[in-house]
């Protein structure tokens, strides 16, 4: 009867509280929505069970060794705890605000004290140890992107680089709306908070994992998903702001074909790039280095073993990794909270501004070179999301006019877009990091 | 609070102003880049399609001059 008792004790449905009950259908939400409605399935899937994962009761795979010795241990666990972070009480709320808050060398000690007590790092927790906090896989994901990104439509209308800048406008209007909330006393976001938020504006996964790694890690799952999820809703969100923002003279002006790039150019083109983040803003140095340097090894054509590798196999592995670690974040405590909830509608609120402020750039420099040379459907794509955003105005173009085909004039402001978040990333950094 | 709103506002000016001159000084120094490199590198993109030509032509060319050179050595040397 007693084994029975302790089989009990030691199940889910008896130690599952009701915030992990709802983190694990916001899992299986997520793992509906990515394969059933094909909502971004490469990371939508990896993060929604990496979710369920995470809030498996008992389980702790997303907690760390100390956290799991708290959690599970007895008394005398904690006492150990206690007197590794110099604590006198055994209170577990105590010893955790203490381990937070602890010295690298305090730190240490609780985490001896725990492993000596037999307990470990959960495998979601080693995940993102290795693949997010280190900063590693958003790098070397953005390495891949670099390596699959063609810079020719770029090269060939280098103005197009000011629609990406326009598109950033999303960001840094979002980080405002977000202290706004906070002014209000609606929400409760830092200024490091509110930075991480705006970057979903930017539209890029990647960048947007790592500077939340950096600035907020306590929301990088909302953030994450919020993310990837407005990416998988490009189509849905830009149409209308587009239509709305042009007329359809305006978006029926077919561009002249944009002029051949020499090799050279393209093999350059990284180099010039890297010289500039070098001179002028190290702090992006990390996100377009690794950029420049994928999309170096794709151009020079003497290391396409590399290329393949950084924009197939390596790219997938670190997807895998990247997913489980985001996943892992999507603990109740975090998640479930009316900042997730902020979060997701100023992520919303910051695409919307992006693409009307590309839109918008685009109008104007189309007036300033006689009103017949830029469709103001492209300036949409500046908000990276690449490729899709540069499909969702070849779309419209091709609505407006069935022989006006805009896919590769709007790859421009796309790859512009990359660069532009990548350099309001940095100078997040720089400011509030 | 006051102070936050601030720090946002002054986040959104300095970064937008930043984005905006990084990528002009990237407009400027691609086309720079370009122009270097037609001037240093002139019509890259053609020239490999129209010297491979000609130069395929006087490749064998040359050979059949060789070839020409040593069939009439090879018969100097016979007749001899």
């Amino acid at each position: 009867m007693e084994n029975l008792l302790n089989l009990w004790h030691a199940s889910g449905i008896y130690n599952v509280s009701p915030g992990q009950i709802v983190m694990i259908a916001v899992g299986l939400l997520l793992l509906f929505l990515a394969i059933s409605k094909n909502f971004e399935p490469l990371l939508l899937v990896p993060i929604g069970f990496g979710g369920i994962m995470a809030n498996i009761p008992e389980a702790g795979l997303a907690f760390s060794a100390v956290e799991n010795a708290l959690h599970l241990g007895g008394p005398e666990v904690l006492q150990s705890l206690a007197s590794s972070l110099g604590l006198d009480s055994a209170d577990p709320y105590a010893i955790k605000e203490a381990y937070n808050s602890s010295t690298a060398q305090a730190h240490t000690a609780a985490v001896y004290a725990a492993n000596d007590a037999g307990y470990n790092n959960g495998m979601l927790y080693n995940f993102y140890t290795i693949a997010i906090a280190s900063g590693a896989a958003p790098l070397l994901i953005f390495m891949g992107v670099g390596a699959m990104t063609d810079f020719g439509p770029l090269l060939a209308n280098p103005k197009t680089l000011f629609l990406g800048a326009a598109a950033q406008f999303g960001i840094f209007a979002t980080v405002l709306g977000a202290v706004g909330l906070t002014t209000l006393g609606l929400m409760d976001f830092s200024i490091q908070d509110a930075a991480a938020i705006g970057i979903i504006g930017g539209a890029d996964g990647p960048t947007a994992i790592y500077v939340a790694s950096l600035l907020a890690p306590d929301l990088l799952g909302a953030i994450a998903v919020a993310a990837y999820s407005y990416m998988a809703l490009v189509p849905m969100i830009q149409p209308p702001i587009m239509r709305a923002l042009t007329t359809d003279a305006e978006r029926q002006i077919s561009m002249v074909q944009l002029r051949h790039i020499s090799k050279v150019e393209k093999v350059m083109f990284p180099i010039v790039l890297l010289m500039l983040v070098a001179m002028l803003l190290p702090d992006a140095a990390p996100l377009l280095g690794m950029f420049c340097f994928g999309n170096l090894m794709r151009e020079c054509g003497v290391v396409d073993r590399l290329s393949d590798t950084a924009q197939n196999a390596l790219i997938n592995i670190v997807t895998i990794f990247l997913g489980l670690s985001v996943g892992s974040k999507l603990s109740a405590d975090k998640f479930l909270d009316i900042e997730t909830l902020g979060i997701l509608l100023l992520g919303i609120v910051a695409f919307g501004i992006g693409t009307a402020c590309g839109v918008i750039m685009a109008k104007i420099m189309n007036k300033m070179q006689g009103g017949n040379s830029i469709n103001p459907l492209i300036g949409s794509a500046g908000v990276s999301a690449v490729p899709m955003a540069a499909r969702v105005s070849n779309k419209l173009g091709l609505e407006a006019n069935s022989q006006n085909f805009l896919l590769m004039h709007a790859m421009g402001p796309n790859v512009a877009g990359v660069i532009g978040s990548a350099v309001a990333a940095g100078v997040m950094i720089k400011f509030v990091g | 609070m006051d102070n936050l709103m601030s720090e946002g506002l002054s986040l959104m000016v300095f970064g937008m102003g930043f984005v905006f001159v990084f990528l002009t000084l990237l407009v400027f120094a691609t086309g720079f880049m370009s122009k270097v490199i037609a001037k240093v590198v002139p019509e890259a993109p053609p020239q490999p399609a129209r010297p491979a030509a000609p130069a395929a032509a006087p490749a064998p060319a040359g050979g059949d001059e060789l070839i020409a050179v040593m069939t009439a050595a090879v018969h100097q040397y016979r007749k001899n």
